[in-house]
């Protein structure tokens, strides 16, 4: 490679290329192949417990949308995702524009605040199974020592609450995540021109509603299409929470390919059920294109 | 920003309390449980109790912990120092390069995040196995610099754009070749940029979970966070103390390098999505 890259032998244009190709080599391999192999997939019967498969056509389609387990899977996904990015985003917002107004101690607590959004996800999960756990977690400690419940909720091991558990540890790990962004987007707001306005008098509703939010816009909409596409692909919190469980009630599209894949090991029907998936996630992926487009 | 009316008072503190006993308490009671002594596990005291080291100091000399922590730093480390280098030179090559299918290629990087990673690996864990590589690092290694991709190649590209081509054109005039502009001259103006990439790498590969569940079958080279959850999921009764402490090894080496690193890190984060 040394002697190759020498100036003498190659044009720059040769040499430009060269250097994308260890990062267009891992695309092709980690990304393009397995894409492309995993729709071919879709088309099969292949399982991992048969090496023998075969070409089944849309049967496997069929077969998806006629199951009233995947549309569960959908609707589930469609809640958790509108939640965990609406939540963190708002709670977030309201975080960075506290912070955001310099008091001792601002710059601590946004460091302070970021951690949460570092640590592994696994430690999140348990984290919060366990300040959800229906015998001895501590939000029904405090619950019933207040008199609010006569006895603990099993938060996690009921139907009704447990997706809520879910969203609420997601938005506890993301809302760093939208603070930073959304932070940096308040830094970007003029104080002269806001200067300038209170000297016309305008009030603090005023210049938020009128200066604030609209130089804020393209970051938002920026972060809320990031964070539905993150929140979209999501595995970690309810596989280590509650395992998709109880009784699918947490079951989202990537736990749903993961277990019909490496639980079930049926590789055709994940691969359907994925490829759906990426369709809709195509579609979040193309309008943040075009916004990155647009704000360039 | 705002003015400190009663009504932005009232909201500041308001807010204060509320989100901020969300954010930092949740954290403080997981320290909290790892430091009670087993037998006051359930109770509510918050650090009032007896405090003691017992949990940690048992995690810490597992070794089958220990060695998920040590396949974890290996994988991380590995796969950042991959990363960083393959999105530089992607990096320099879209900034000062110029060949036909540049922008398409630029394309293809941008987009290699927004593909659900789930679908991706039923092929990568076929391929992998094909190749016999789902008893090693390496499946990981390779895969994890998929993470990276995007973000490392934006943020560096910004890096570079910066660089005058007059620095490199005075090299070129000089004598230098392309491979010594670009590790004695180039790379060298961008380390706090590659910096903040590699953290960002380290970061992501440490706490994946997903890829390390699937992609590594040979329990003995299981990452700390695919590990944690074979531990403790699926045991009859649950040790908290102890999976507390477990949660809190697992996340310090993150929260270290990012206390001393957070400049860069949040520049990391933000300046990829945001510059485009």
């Amino acid at each position: 490679m040394k002697q190759g890259i020498r100036q003498h032998r190659l044009t720059d244009a040769q040499v430009g290329f060269l250097l994308v190709v260890p990062g267009l080599a891992i695309f092709a391999g980690i990304i393009l192949y397995p894409f492309v192999s995993a729709i071919m997939m879709s088309f099969t019967d292949r399982s991992m417990l048969t090496p023998d498969y075969k070409f089944i056509g849309l049967e496997n389609y069929r077969k998806v949308f006629a199951d009233p387990y995947f549309t569960k899977t959908l609707t589930t996904t469609v809640i958790f995702v509108v939640f965990s990015t609406i939540l963190p985003f708002t709670l977030g917002f309201i975080w960075a524009v506290l912070l955001n107004q310099g008091f001792k101690g601002s710059e601590f607590l946004r460091g302070v605040t970021l951690v949460n959004w570092i640590i592994p996800g696994t430690a999140i999960g348990f984290l919060w199974s366990w300040i959800f756990n229906g015998q001895y977690g501590v939000l029904n400690g405090i619950l019933t020592s207040l008199g609010i419940l006569k006895e603990g909720i099993p938060w996690l091991g009921q139907t009704g609450t447990a997706l809520g558990c879910v969203v609420i540890a997601r938005t506890w790990q993301m809302l760093p995540w939208y603070m930073a962004f959304l932070l940096g987007g308040l830094q970007g707001v003029s104080l002269e021109q806001v200067e300038a306005a209170r000297v016309d008098g305008a009030n603090n509703w005023q210049v938020f509603w009128y200066m604030v939010l609209p130089s804020m816009k393209t970051i938002a909409v920026l972060v809320l299409i990031l964070g539905a596409i993150g929140n979209l692909q999501h595995f970690d919190l309810p596989w280590t929470m509650v395992q998709g469980g109880p009784t699918r009630a947490t079951t989202t599209l990537s736990i749903e390919v993961y277990t019909t894949a490496f639980k079930n090991w049926n590789m055709g029907k994940a691969a359907t059920i994925g490829t759906i998936w990426a369709v809709l996630l195509a579609g979040f992926s193309f309008v943040y294109l075009r916004q990155v487009s647009e704000s360039e | 920003m705002f003015r400190k009316t009663p009504a932005f008072r009232a909201f500041f503190w308001i807010f204060i309390i509320l989100i901020g006993g969300f954010v930092f308490l949740p954290l403080l009671w997981m320290i909290n449980t790892a430091l009670k002594p087993s037998a006051e596990t359930f109770t509510l005291d918050f650090f009032t109790g007896t405090k003691t080291l017992e949990n940690i100091i048992r995690i810490v000399t597992d070794e089958k912990i220990m060695g998920y922590l040590k396949n974890s730093l290996i994988v991380s480390f590995g796969s950042s120092a991959m990363a960083t280098d393959v999105c530089a030179m992607a990096a320099y090559s879209f900034s000062k390069f110029r060949y036909t299918g540049r922008k398409f290629i630029m394309g293809l990087f941008m987009m290699s995040q927004a593909f659900p990673q789930a679908i991706l690996l039923l092929s990568i864990y076929l391929l992998m196995q094909k190749m016999g590589l789902l008893g090693s690092y390496w499946a990981l290694l390779i895969s994890y610099v998929v993470f990276t991709l995007p973000v490392g190649t934006w943020t560096l590209k910004s890096y570079f754009d910066q660089l005058p081509d007059s620095l490199i054109e005075s090299a070129k005039i000089d004598g230098a070749g392309n491979l010594k502009i670009m590790l004695q001259i180039v790379f060298p103006i961008t380390v706090p940029g590659m910096i903040s990439i590699a953290i960002y790498g380290f970061v992501w590969s440490w706490n994946d979970l997903l890829y390390s569940m699937t992609l590594v079958t040979d329990t003995a080279k299981r990452t700390l966070a695919s590990g944690l959850v074979m531990t403790f999921l699926g045991e009859a009764s649950t040790n908290w103390g102890y999976m507390m402490a477990a949660s809190i090894v697992a996340a310090i080496p993150v929260t270290i390098i990012f206390v001393f690193l957070q400049r860069y890190f949040i520049q990391g984060l933000t300046s990829g999505a945001v510059k485009g």
